[in-house]
């Protein structure tokens, strides 16, 4: 991870770097070790305890365990099902992102103009974004439900029969995307309007005058302008998506069979109701590596990204 | 300013370092006079169970002034909560078994079987609880005899007879009725669970002759029953038995179908149909033998259920034990197992069963009917309840083409667990 | 963006979704924008009844029997039934959980937002190769899954005996919420004109008034943002607090209404009417910091 970073921030040194020149150098650094220190006893030390069961072969919970070296990594580069799960993660992940990002910028343009009711609206739709997802994804399992659901109740009422909604793996795992993102839809539309908000108004009166349509303001100023905040909603809504577990959970279970689970269910299915711990562990250290690389790359494209626009 | 700095720095982490110190000094705490026990009962904050247990419990405190006992209710996730514990070393002083006194918990269980009430032991629960040494590890509140729940307003309007069903060929016709009229007759769960696991381990346990089971008892496993099991379990999922919704579905969703008439059988514990009466108390609910499928005559499925141990580890022992002395008094147990639903676990208590007391009458008092314990936790290692979770499961939403990996994947875990629990 | 805060705050009246934007635009061509403008209107009617129903669904069961199996549409048919609100009460516990929800909130989110001003700043403005490094590192950091970590935290909380107490949370929870601040922060930061603060060090400010007189003021409209997003996440969360807290004296909110759906049992009435009673106090303050909450996202929005 250190050669990415470091090529990224030897790029921007190169551009020339920003900085404020402050007087005690180095030890202003110190700001941030009680952070550190808070990360190291409650995040770093029990991650790397946990990557000690990965090279065992502990259930979870006896006091017994046995060493198997490298047995439960080599096992999980033969799963089938763990290649499956990690390709539904990427899904959610990738999936909820665009989506958010899609219906997240249209909702801020629709809501950046004033009338009356705009800031209704605005929290209303940012709403379930303050429930637990838990609360939420029961929710929209009532609505689903086969017999008693909502949802159903409307196709029978308009003369259709009931559907098992969450039964087919693509249904379920698009459905799952769907809710998770209409969750936290709110989160993207706020980092919009906050970037519209930001854009002068002088570049659209401009436009207009040499007669550029809506579309091409909105292509030509907006898009490009909007470019930072596409960032940190990226970054916000990748990092919701990937570490989606408890809308999984109470939607499917990660059924039909395995076929929708996330990593994070798989491991926690894996760890308890599997009693397979040191195969759990192994599964959160490979899932570790996935993200940091895949955090890393992206993070080093947006860092060129900005560059060019410099 | 270099001291400022380090000052705003050395304040910060003093924060955090004082919130650290004053509460490790605040938790070790009263030994000598009053004594309080943690008691994990893994029930819902608001269960009959353990609304009765808390009187019941109350009544011991009145009794016994210097003893509190905490009633912990629990979520969800109660079982993943009691593994965690106990592989921390913050083990609570007594805890709810849910069948798995002897497998999962006894080494960290104080055997009971020399207590005063043990005598009243119910024998049906020996297979299961007991091990090899006459010794078990927890108080059974019920004795959980179960057969496959069905709704007898829907199997009455589709003109079959539960007393008619003695074989798989017969619950086979009449569930093709129940389906002809409209109805998905089985109700079950691949995200609850537990629903897809009992429905192997029901047809199991009629699937290995004697000498078979004496071969997996001595640790080899034998691959032709459970083909049949998956094989019969395939079989339904072709003739689209389930209920449409069977992988979403919650376990309230199965007491619901059969409280609302929309599903005809499930295969579970008697909680099943308690649960249904409280969406529909007027549900004619009632269970019959499962069908063998070697041949043999029809059995029940009996088991620990509701169950109380008392940890190794708990400093308060002698009080846990008098604390279970006190609910197995048969006035306390007896409210006891009536609020569970369920035949209890001691002998000298009276069963009260509500709405399942007619099937009881017909089917387990006249004592024809054998009853025989849950097959994987009396033949199989720790650990392959959920293999058999996972297999059954892939069957419903996979059909026949499952049925040959998962038998290799019990046979692999049998092995691999076999091994890993001696 | 000052109109936006000029604006009044409405509060979200359920069920009568906003009118949509007619007219107000002023242009030549009147019928193509009207039409659009229709469209607009249209489409934001539908996501705000989208983003409804689920709340709308808790409430018509909250207010029924379990006994009661009409559909999710329908209120009940005879009277309200308030036994749930009752349940959730008495047996759930639930205003205790709110008041413990409060508590570990409160003390969390406060140092959550200290904690990740302070150390955002170096972060933000001392942009080393360590640095960056230091902040990619936290940002991996909110990738772990809580599974991971679970059972090695549990048994160091254990040890530390900080099981069932509001500061083995308080400090679970800032830690586990902490780099999300750091992150929102440190971009703020880099987004605030050098020159405020080159200027004060001129005169001769020392980095303790620095922070303290210039730069922490300028905070206020990111730290109502992390405020909200963190004190959120605290507020609901069950992944780590339904281990670290069972002892219903210091439960939290999303643990107690978990409480409702057990293996054996479950509850949705009486967990639709804690779900409604514990969302009304994370209403109210997010409609208090709502004002404030899109300037702080223009952190993230501007360079």
């Amino acid at each position: 991870m250190t050669q990415a970073t470091a090529l990224a921030s030897l790029s921007r040194r190169k551009s020339g770097k920003t900085g404020l020149r402050l007087r005690g150098g180095w030890r202003i650094n110190l700001l941030y070790v009680p952070a550190l220190l808070l990360f190291a006893v409650f995040t770093v030390y029990p991650l790397v305890s946990g990557i000690g069961f990965s090279f065992t072969d502990w259930d979870g919970y006896s006091p017994g365990r046995a060493f198997v070296a490298l047995q439960n990594y080599l096992r999980l580069f033969q799963d089938a099902t763990f290649r499956l799960v990690l390709l539904n993660t990427f899904i959610y992940g990738i999936g909820s992102t665009i989506l958010q990002q899609v219906l997240g910028l249209a909702l801020a343009v629709a809501l950046d103009r004033p009338f009356r009711g705009r800031s209704a609206a605005r929290a209303i739709i940012y709403l379930p974004v303050l429930v637990s997802p838990v609360i939420m994804g029961t929710m929209y399992y009532l609505l689903f439900q086969y017999n008693q659901g909502a949802l159903n109740d409307l196709v029978v009422l308009f003369g259709g029969h009931r559907v098992a909604w969450l039964s087919d793996q693509a249904t379920a795992v698009v459905i799952i995307v769907v809710v998770n993102s209409l969750q936290f839809v709110g989160i993207s539309m706020i980092i919009y309007l906050a970037g519209l908000q930001s854009i002068p108004t002088t570049y659209y009166e401009a436009a207009m005058l040499d007669g550029a349509g809506a579309w091409q303001r909105f292509t030509g100023i907006t898009i490009p302008l909007l470019q930072p905040a596409f960032a940190t909603s990226i970054v916000l809504n990748l990092i919701g998506g990937l570490k989606l577990f408890d809308m999984i959970k109470v939607m499917t279970g990660g059924g039909p069979g395995y076929t929708t689970n996330s990593v994070s269910t798989l491991i926690g299915v894996t760890y308890f109701a599997n009693q397979s711990a040191g195969y759990a562990s192994a599964m959160g250290v490979v899932l570790f590596i996935i993200i940091a690389i895949f955090t890393l790359s992206l993070n080093a494209l947006m860092n060129r990204r900005r560059l060019e626009q410099q | 300013m270099k001291s400022r700095l380090v000052l705003t720095v050395a304040g910060a982490t003093a924060l955090v370092l004082a919130l650290v110190g004053c509460g490790a000094s605040g938790g070790s705490g009263a030994k000598a006079g009053p004594v309080k026990l943690e008691f994990q009962t893994g029930q819902a904050v608001d269960s009959a169970f353990l609304k009765t247990l808390t009187t019941v419990t109350k009544k011991y405190e009145a009794a016994h002034p210097n003893v509190t006992i905490d009633l912990m209710p629990a979520t969800q996730t109660y079982e993943a909560d009691m593994k965690v514990r106990l592989a921390s070393g913050n083990v609570p002083d007594m805890w709810w078994t849910h069948g798995w006194s002897l497998l999962r918990y006894s080494k960290f269980l104080v055997p009971l079987q020399n207590e005063a009430w043990a005598k009243n032991f119910n024998p049906a629960l020996a297979p299961a609880m007991k091990n090899s040494s006459g010794q078990f590890f927890a108080f059974p509140v019920d004795t959980d005899v179960a057969g496959i729940i069905y709704n007898k307003d829907v199997l009455a309007a589709a003109g079959v007879k539960a007393s008619d069903i003695k074989t798989w060929d017969d619950f086979g016709r009449a569930a093709a009725k129940i389906k002809a009229a409209g109805i998905a007759p089985i109700s079950s769960s691949g995200k609850a669970q537990g629903p897809a696991g009992n429905l192997a381990d029901w047809i199991a346990a009629g699937a290995y002759s004697k000498s078979q089971l004496a071969t997996l008892k001595k640790g080899t496993w034998v691959d032709a029953p459970y083909t049949h099991v998956l094989d019969l379990i395939a079989t339904w999922q072709k003739q689209g038995l389930f209920n449409p919704d069977y992988v979403s579905a919650a376990a309230d969703d199965i007491s619901r179908a059969l409280a609302t008439g929309k599903a005809a059988f499930a295969f579970g514990q008697n909680t099943t149909a308690n649960d249904a009466l409280q969406y529909n108390p007027k549900a004619n609910l009632g269970y019959f033998p499962v069908p063998s499928l070697t041949g043999g005559s029809p059995y029940l499925i009996g088991g620990e259920m509701n169950a109380f141990g008392i940890s190794k580890t708990s400093k308060n022992v002698p009080v846990a034990k008098s604390y279970i002395g006190f609910l197995a008094q048969p006035a306390n147990a007896t409210v006891l197992a009536k609020a569970a639903g369920s035949i209890p676990g001691l002998t000298n208590v009276k069963p009260d069963l509500g709405v399942l007391q007619s099937s009881y009458d017909s089917v387990v008092k006249p004592g024809k009917v054998p009853l025989v314990p849950y097959f994987d936790r009396v033949y199989l290692p720790n650990g392959m309840w959920n293999t058999m979770v996972t297999t059954a499961d892939a069957v419903v939403t996979g059909g026949s083409s499952k049925v040959s990996s998962g038998v290799a994947s019990m046979a692999s875990d049998f092995a691999t667990l076999s091994k890993q629990s001696q | 963006m000052t109109q936006a805060l000029k604006e009044d705050l409405v509060p979200p009246r359920i069920g009568a979704p906003a009118p949509p934007a007619t007219n107000k635009v002023p242009g030549a061509h009147a019928t193509g924008k009207r039409v659009g403008a229709i469209a607009i209107g249209a489409g934001l009617i539908v996501v705000i009844l989208v983003q409804l129903l689920p709340f709308y669904v808790a409430l018509t069961t909250a207010l029924k029997a379990k006994a009661d199996l009409s559909s999710q549409w329908l209120f009940p048919m005879v009277g309200l039934y308030w036994g749930n609100f009752v349940t959730a009460i008495s047996d759930g516990n639930i205003l205790q959980a709110i008041g413990n929800s409060a508590i570990v909130t409160l003390f969390s989110t406060a140092l959550v937002c200290a904690l990740g001003a302070l150390a955002a700043y170096p972060l933000a403005r001392r942009q080393t190769t360590l640095n960056r490094a230091v902040l990619l590192l936290i940002i991996g950091l909110i990738m772990i899954p809580p599974l991971s970590i679970l059972v090695p935290l549990y048994s160091m909380l254990n040890q530390l005996h900080a099981i069932n107490s509001y500061w083995g949370i308080i400090l679970v929870m800032t830690t586990a919420q902490l780099p999300l601040s750091i992150f929102l922060y440190s971009s703020f930061m880099r987004s605030l004109p050098v020159a405020v603060e080159e200027a004060a060090v001129m005169d001769g400010a020392n980095l303790f008034q620095l922070l303290f007189w210039v730069v922490f003021p300028m905070l206020k409209p990111v730290t109502a943002t992390v405020i909200i997003l963190t004190g959120v996440a605290i507020w609901n969360d069950f992944a780590l607090s339904v281990y670290v807290l069972t002892d219903p004296a210091v439960k939290t909110i999303a643990p107690a209404i978990g409480a409702f759906f057990a293996t054996q049992s479950s509850n949705l009435g009486a967990a639709a009417a804690a779900s409604i009673m514990g969302f009304v106090p994370v209403l109210i303050a997010y409609l208090f910091l709502q004002r404030y909450f899109i300037r702080g996202m223009v952190a993230g929005a501007e360079k």
